[in-house]
């Protein structure tokens, strides 16, 4: 079930009906119902995955719960520091053993069934499979959202080990916040101790709440339909041709074109997935903020899939750092290398968490080379930080609007680049693709050409003025303002207009059906 | 101790010390590599080890924060 079907939105209306209607204490419940209901309908199969692991970390955390409250008891009658510390060291040990053993298990599962979906074709193909087993691995192998709860449910048993919140006793409410609907497919990935407060309050039925969650969802169809899927008749085209004497202008307008779709898809999930949340009280986190404002490609990925990077900055990158291998790996590198050796555990570190990050969003080479890219872009540009100051001085560089503008220029350029290895079909067509614009652009047979790949000139058109409109918003936001307050201000008839005009925007120019799956979300491959 | 904090923090991240507000870490004044490097010089310059459920956001809001969290870990 996708969050752009008519399916979805009767759900939406009949549990907000029920979730304001039903006793406070128990709102909680409605969610967990519709939360199991969508993922049910949603997968078409059995959720044994998210059963698994949901378990696991149910087990692992009330383990935790109670091997703390053993340490404490126990160290409580001891006065001996030193035997204090021993005693701590060794409730430490168990206890991060049964957290290794519960990652094992989860990240087990997960690439089992990512790697599944490569290998089953190739079973099927030698004709290892039956029809009976085509049809388990359909229904039960292939769930939905495996790599977002997955993650959301390390990072809770890591929390919980780490005290930062506690274990929750009812396995009820941790589904619902492993299963939490409006995420549960592309995030954003949710903290425990911030998410058990917003399901644990009560929640009154406010019009004003209600409207604006209905207006950011109305808005990130927009972005969906109107931007991401008309981009995608272009891009799409462009990118699955076989054609070798595409001009390379043509392949710069859609790298381009992809950029902004890859966001706009994305970031419009986002907003219906907030915008739902918020029409039941419940506040996610942000995931964007306007990324392709940034100045440096470190500002890019803190304003870019927020929640991911913090989970990795958090769980993989400090654990990792702080952990005794990474002590080790430091404390040997500022031994061998005085002045530089101190960056060497960071550069470890943040290359280990951009290897993971381009494996968790794909499965082929081309991802591990866009995690590499961005890991040593950022290590190098950190190292060199200090340097930089150094350099614009020498230079004269004074930092005013127009360095801004060079520095967002740089970023989308190292973003671009980026880009062509995961859009491309494969690491030669990526290889093409480079070699057509940087030694092949023809930017007159470009723009001669440019409706020969799926989008008229109309269309073109029309994609350019909704994405000013976005521009302009985004431009208003980046200057602290609150569009959804300045509209609610605004005279009745100038904020009705607007909200039937977005609509009517988006009935008329939204791309429905077709052979194209308008309704597929990108990041939902990932 | 103090001193020393502020030393090295002014080695690392300079901005630190100008920050009046409460979340370095999601303004981007402190990245998570320079992180690193605070972290690992506060351990080697006051011997202590400082466990990652201590590197969160909330301990390296601001410089005061990093104090309080140096002084809470001589304490244990």
């Amino acid at each position: 079930m996708q969050l752009l079907s008519i399916h979805f939105v009767i759900l939406w209306v009949i549990f907000f009906a029920l979730y304001y209607l039903a006793p406070k204490k128990r709102q909680w419940m409605i969610l967990a119902v519709a939360s199991g209901l969508f993922y049910v309908v949603g997968t078409g199969g059995i959720p044994i995955g998210i059963l698994l692991t949901g378990a696991g970390a149910y087990g692992c955390g009330i383990y935790l719960k109670r091997s703390l409250e053993m340490q404490i008891e126990a160290l409580s009658l001891l006065s001996d520091k030193e035997k204090k510390k021993m005693l701590k060291q060794g409730f430490e040990r168990r206890r991060k053993r049964v957290q290794i053993l519960y990652f094992v298990c989860s990240l087990g599962i997960l690439l089992f069934t990512k790697y599944m979906v490569v290998i089953l074709p190739v079973l099927q193909g030698a004709g290892l499979t039956t029809p009976r087993s085509d049809a388990f691995f359909a229904r039960v192998v292939m769930p939905l959202g495996v790599s977002f709860y997955t993650l959301t449910a390390i990072g809770y048993v890591v929390d919980v080990g780490r005290e930062q919140c506690r274990a929750e006793e009812n396995p009820a409410k941790l589904f619902l916040f492993l299963a939490y609907f409006p995420a549960i497919t592309q995030g954003p990935f949710n903290r425990y101790a911030k998410l058990q407060g917003e399901f644990a309050r009560e929640h009154i039925f406010d019009y004003e709440r209600m409207l604006f969650g209905v207006q950011r969802f109305v808005w990130g169809a927009f972005k969906k339909l109107v931007i991401a899927d008309r981009i995608n008749l272009f891009a799409g085209n462009v990118f699955g041709s076989v054609d070798g004497g595409i001009p390379g202008s043509i392949y710069a307008l859609a790298v381009v074109s992809y950029m902004i779709q890859l966001y706009a898809d994305f970031s419009g999930y986002m907003d219906m997935a907030l915008g739902i949340s918020e029409t039941f009280d419940i506040f996610l986190p942000e995931n964007f903020k306007r990324p392709y404002f940034s100045k440096s490609v470190a500002e890019f990925w803190r304003r870019w899939h927020i929640t991911l990077g913090t989970w990795f900055k958090d769980y993989v990158m400090f654990s990792f750092v702080m952990s005794g291998t990474g002590r080790k790996i430091g404390k040997n590198a500022k031994k061998r290398w005085p002045k530089m050796g101190k960056h060497v555990t960071g550069i470890v570190g943040t290359m280990l968490v951009w290897l993971l990050t381009g494996m968790w969003h794909g499965r082929t080479a081309s991802y591990i080379l866009w995690g590499v890219y961005y890991g040593v872009i950022m290590c190098v540009s950190l190292v060199l930080e200090q340097q930089y100051g150094v350099w614009k001085e020498k230079l004269s560089i004074r930092e005013g609007r127009l360095y801004s503008l060079f520095c967002m220029a740089r970023t989308w350029v190292i973003v671009f680049v980026a880009d062509v290895l995961i859009r491309s079909e494969s690491l030669s067509q990526a290889g093409a693709i480079y070699r057509a614009i940087a030694a092949d652009f023809r930017l007159k047979e470009g723009i001669l050409r440019v409706s020969d790949y799926g989008l008229s000139r109309y269309g073109f058109l029309l994609l350019a003025a909704a994405c000013l409109l976005w521009l302009a918003v985004s431009v208003w936001e980046e200057k602290g303002k609150d569009v959804r307050r300045m509209l609610a201000a605004s005279p009745v008839a100038v904020r009705w207009c607007c909200y039937y005009g977005v609509v009517l925007i988006l009935l008329i120019t939204g791309i429905y059906g077709g052979s194209y799956d308008t309704a597929a979300f990108l990041y939902q491959s990932f | 101790m103090e001193e020393k904090v502020l030393e090295i923090l002014e080695e690392y991240c300079e901005e630190a010390l100008d920050y009046t507000g409460d979340n370095m870490m999601e303004e981007g004044v402190i990245d998570s590599f320079t992180v690193i490097n605070i972290v690992s010089e506060l351990e080697d310059a006051f011997d202590i080890e400082i466990d990652a459920k201590y590197v969160v956001a909330e301990n390296f809001r601001n410089k005061e924060a990093i104090i309080e969290l140096v002084a809470r870990l001589l304490d244990e």
